[in-house]
């Protein structure tokens, strides 16, 4: 299948290319590494005048470490987020999520915020134009009712980015930027919780950097992720944990968040809540994944049941947390 | 309104060679080596990223070509299958795959070798949960991967 035609448009800086949004808003496609929009265009789930490359806008990659925090460019791409030393060292489930991304060739060119910001996905949408055209168009194709939930109002399409769960977890922020301004929010405030439109991001607005700051004193994190086949393939269900501990030795911060598990990546504030004021060895990580169990959504819209993926969604909470204690642990606690 | 998408020359950096290009912007990497270059080695399998038949080395690091802009490539050396060999002598990743039959409808090799000659220029010696997880992205549907990961074995074995 052939891609459609496009307008293409190559900024040199960050200037230009939230100029060009401004102008064009509305009617242009980012690529930055292009494994998602691409197969996006060619499924025709969108036919954009323009598409505007990210590649050759300068300062738009890399990893820096600024007082408090490291900062990583947009444009970095997974493969160098998770064999970067400054992430690996401190912030472990960002590196484990960048290496359980799809498979190694496309963690080459796939970016930190192209994941990021990826569309939510569901077995009903992303097809090809032929299939999608054998049924009325859903929610997310501006179509009246759910295909997944016959009748539905609401569109459950599952935001299935391995990125935002840590990023989240650490308290991360993105920097977004458009020609009169820039302003920074918590990752976890760029999600709308709306299937249709998952991204509460204005159209003439950039993502160029997410701040990750820098925890304190002892702590731990994790992500584990269930996919079909370990090589390649979206998350089913994901889970990331980060832990740290007072100087008593008592976990004093617990960020638990889920993905997979509706349109937006979603913090387990119950189980966090079960994991904070306890030793780690006191810590129950079965009652923080029962939490995330109780909290996630999810419908028959992937590969696999939705009711299969909720239990799984505990399996990986838990298995995260697990890791986050032996973390915990071992850096001697 | 919606303007009319134009051709771009490009020039792109293909096993050492430069070719001037005049194509779409909306024309994949994988598009242009095959019909315009005259390049089939890379092959069109899934056309959505999954199966890795399509892989070539950009820099020296595999990637997808069937997502991945042609005009995306300018400026980057692409190494397909075809740049391996040294006129008629194979590269030493070639001679193992045909010595240890790790090769039966050959549709997926050329993505296994490049993906593996990535894996042995940064690692020359790999373990073999090295070699499967740098292949992991690769889809063959005939070996069952056994003989394939042998060969890659053995040519990390070859010196060169």
């Amino acid at each position: 299948m052939r891609l459609p035609p496009f307008l293409y448009l190559a900024p040199r800086t960050e200037k230009e290319a939230v100029e060009m949004l401004s102008r064009y808003r509305g009617k242009v496609g980012i690529v930055a590494g292009g494994t998602d929009m691409v197969n996006r265009l060619r499924q025709r789930l969108v036919s954009p005048a323009y598409v505007m490359s990210l590649k050759g806008v300068e300062h738009f990659r890399g990893i820096e470490s600024r007082k408090g925090c490291i900062v990583i460019s947009a444009g970095t791409t997974l493969r160098e987020v998770g064999e970067s030393e400054a992430v690996s060292g401190t912030f472990t489930a960002l590196a484990e999520a960048a290496g359980l991304v799809a498979a190694p060739p496309i963690r080459n060119v796939a970016t930190i915020g192209g994941n990021l910001l990826q569309n939510t996905r569901c077995l009903f949408y992303n097809q090809s134009e032929l299939v999608r055209r054998a049924a009325s168009p859903c929610l997310k194709e501006g179509g009246e009712t759910c295909v997944a939930v016959k009748g539905g109002r609401r569109c459950s399409s599952v935001y299935q980015g391995d990125m935002a769960p840590p990023l989240i977890a650490f308290g991360a922020e993105a920097v977004l930027r458009k020609a009169s301004g820039r302003r920074r929010v918590p990752v976890a405030d760029l999600f709308s919780g709306d299937g249709r439109h998952p991204f509460a991001i204005e159209e003439d607005e950039l993502l160029t950097e997410i701040r990750l700051p820098l925890p304190k004193g002892t702590f731990a994190s994790s992500y584990r992720k269930l996919r079909m086949r370990s090589g390649l393939d979206y998350p089913l269900a994901s889970s990331a944990i980060f832990l740290s501990l007072s100087k008593k030795g008592v976990i004093d911060r617990a960020r638990l968040v889920i993905g997979a598990a509706g349109p937006a990546p979603l913090s387990v504030t119950g189980g966090a809540a079960l994991l904070t004021g306890v030793r780690p060895e006191e810590a129950d990580p079965e009652g923080a994944a029962g939490q995330a169990f109780r909290e996630a959504g999810a419908i028959d819209n992937l590969l696999l049941p939705g009711a299969y993926r909720r239990k799984m969604v505990k399996v990986v909470a838990r298995r995260a947390v697990e890791a986050a204690l032996v973390g915990l642990r071992g850096v001697g606690a | 309104m919606r303007g009319k998408a134009e051709k771009r020359s490009i020039s792109l950096s293909v096993n050492g060679q430069v070719f001037a290009v005049s194509t779409y912007a909306h024309r994949t990497l994988l598009e242009v080596l095959r019909e315009d270059l005259g390049l089939t080695g890379a092959k069109e399998s899934c056309g959505e990223g999954a199966c890795g038949t399509c892989t070539v080395l950009l820099d020296g690091l595999p990637v997808r070509s069937c997502l991945l802009l042609a005009v995306e490539a300018e400026g980057k050396a692409i190494t397909t299958i075809e740049g391996l060999a040294s006129g008629p002598r194979l590269h030493p990743l070639q001679d193992a795959f045909v010595e240890h039959h790790a090769i039966q409808c050959g549709f997926c090799t050329p993505g296994m070798i490049l993906t593996a000659k990535a894996l042995l220029d940064r690692t020359p010696h790999p373990t073999e949960e090295e070699i499967r997880r740098a292949l992991s992205g690769n889809i063959c549907r005939c070996t069952g991967y056994a003989k394939i990961v042998e060969a890659v074995k053995a040519a990390s074995q070859v010196e060169p």
